[in-house]
């Protein structure tokens, strides 16, 4: 379903030239000549039938990413806003879906606002670790080994996160959601909190205000994505049930104590 | 009441043979005449061995160490020893190209030739790291293994994310190339490291001047990966951001110290905080 860009998952053809984006670095790296060869020992069909192989396989558990990081400076700005400021966005939530080859699917993020896309999540990731490297080392603490801490505390807290999501989808029955698109609305929450971590080295007491403010941010961005989601994967008559409710406040609750967590950087 | 030893005086001679060693345990692979205690003081060039095929002149330079290790170098390779190669051609280290590379990137207005870049090379940039270290060993920071993991840790974020953002046109950037692009780029956080030894801890001109070098090494490694990928321009702002993230994470490592960063907002934020204290009774 999402094959918006690159190869459409399950279609086996030969790769012309072995590349599915970091799965190919085997295959493209300084010493592929050396497993080329060991591989041709084998046999040419031995190296096409296993990548064949395990595109096929990988694509039933990963979409493709490049959907994902095909983005550009004016999405990521608009994005931005929206992660940021959900409650002024003005537009629709829904995806632009098309027809491609039959099937359909949704438009790369380049083209559509609501696209979730995994660009922002990796490079909020990023500052995130910085600006905490940048706190300990205000207040006197940093050592490496404390980014070590703090990076794989955001890790852990990714992952929190996506197991919030799968959650609420597997509770609901919706299983159809790829995992990269929970891992990308996942990682959105680093963007509000390296904001709050940017206005706690501005002026201290400001943690207080932004950091339950990014928290509410964050959670009403989630469940307007959620219920656009469950709205478009339920294909039942529960669509506006109780639970589904009961289940996006505790989602969007449950933001709170993540954000804390993750922003008592040397404590 | 401690006893008296008798202690007979301890003379040297010039007579005495002063290398008398023991055998070490298990030496009989080695040739057994080795421990014998050289009976004359003078070059035992005069007294050659006849089983012992080395270089008996080395031997007479260094008669006091057991020759455990000279025995192979003169046997049997002296025929083909001037026909190798010499030692950093044979490793493949091109130490002018290396100067070359490292003088385009020197000149911070100037922008770096991409063309250098092409043949990719990790000596270069492993260079650059050791004297970062060299640089962190004399502010008292023992940080080598740590440079050395991030900068992996780096370019391996940063050619993943290059590598999807270009699409399938990824040009000709493989992993190795992104590891020596981030490696050379190095260079100006190793000058600032250098610089740094002589600014005043933590202060605010040190900060001024780590954002200025930093900003340096982001744009002379934007432009090349920009140019080398053949693909990337109209990614540069997003390219820029993944490179900025990279070099804050070196800068970082540079100002961290034993001493607080003083006269930041951050301070009142601790006074303020109450910090319980402990009852002296």
């Amino acid at each position: 379903m999402y094959d918006g860009y690159g190869n459409p998952p399950g279609m086996r053809m030969p790769p012309p030239n072995p590349h599915p984006g970091q799965f190919g670095i085997a295959f493209n790296g300084p010493s592929s000549g050396l497993i080329r060869t060991g591989l041709e020992a084998y046999g040419g069909r031995f190296l096409d039938s296993s990548s064949e192989f395990m595109q096929s396989n990988i694509n039933r558990y990963f979409s493709n990413p490049q959907y994902y990081f095909h983005v550009n400076d004016q999405y990521v700005r608009n994005k931005l806003k929206i992660i940021l400021f959900p409650f002024f966005h003005r537009g629709h939530w829904t995806r632009i879906s098309e027809p491609v080859g039959g099937r359909l699917s949704y438009k790369p993020p380049i083209y559509d606002i609501n696209a979730p896309d995994l660009y922002i999540p990796f490079m909020a990731f990023g500052s995130f670790i910085i600006l905490a490297g940048f706190t300990l080392g205000f207040m006197g603490k940093f050592t490496p080994e404390a980014i070590n801490l703090h990076f794989t505390r955001a890790l852990i807290g990714w992952a929190l996160q996506l197991v919030i999501l799968k959650g609420l989808l597997y509770s609901m029955g919706g299983g159809e959601v790829p995992l990269l698109d929970l891992v990308a609305y996942g990682g959105y929450l680093f963007a509000g909190l390296s904001l709050a971590v940017v206005a706690r080295l501005i002026w201290a007491y400001s943690y207080y205000i932004v950091m339950p403010w990014m928290s509410l941010c964050m959670g009403v961005f989630l469940v307007r994505t959620m219920k656009r989601v469950l709205f478009t994967e339920m294909r039942s008559s529960e669509r506006h049930s109780s639970r589904q409710h009961y289940f996006l406040l505790f989602m969007a609750i449950a933001q709170f104590p993540l954000f804390f967590w993750l922003g008592s950087i040397g404590a | 009441m401690a006893k008296e030893f008798p202690v007979p005086p301890v003379v040297f001679t010039p007579s005495t043979p002063t290398h008398r060693r023991p055998p070490p345990p298990g030496a009989g692979a080695s040739p057994p005449p080795a421990f014998a205690p050289p009976r004359p003081s003078t070059s035992s060039a005069a007294n050659p061995l006849p089983f012992m095929s080395f270089d008996v002149n080395a031997a007479a330079a260094s008669s006091s160490a057991p020759p455990l290790y000279a025995g192979p170098i003169g046997v049997g390779s002296g025929t083909s020893f001037e026909d190798e190669p010499p030692l950093l051609e044979e490793l493949g280290i091109n130490t002018r190209q290396i100067w070359r590379k490292t003088i385009s990137i020197l000149h911070p207005l100037r922008s770096a030739d991409p063309s250098l870049h092409a043949d990719a090379d990790l000596s270069g940039p492993f260079l650059f790291l050791l004297s970062f270290g060299l640089f962190q060993l004399l502010a008292g920071k023992f940080h080598f293994g740590i440079v050395l993991g991030w900068v992996t840790v780096a370019s391996l974020f940063l050619y993943f994310v290059f590598s999807m953002l270009s699409g399938g046109r990824r040009g000709d950037l493989d992993l190795y190339r992104c590891v020596s692009l981030v490696g050379y780029c190095m260079l100006p956080m190793v000058i600032f490291s250098a610089v740094s030894l002589f600014l005043p801890r933590g202060g605010g001109l040190m900060f001024g001047v780590g954002m200025g070098f930093v900003l340096w090494s982001t744009r002379v490694c934007t432009r090349l990966l920009a140019e080398l990928a053949s693909s990337g321009d109209e990614h540069r702002g997003l390219i820029a951001y993944a490179c900025w993230l990279v070099y804050m994470l070196f800068s970082l490592l540079l100002r961290a110290g034993s001493r607080r960063w003083a006269g930041t907002p951050f301070d009142t934020f601790q006074q303020n905080t109450p910090i319980p204290r402990c009852n002296h009774d």
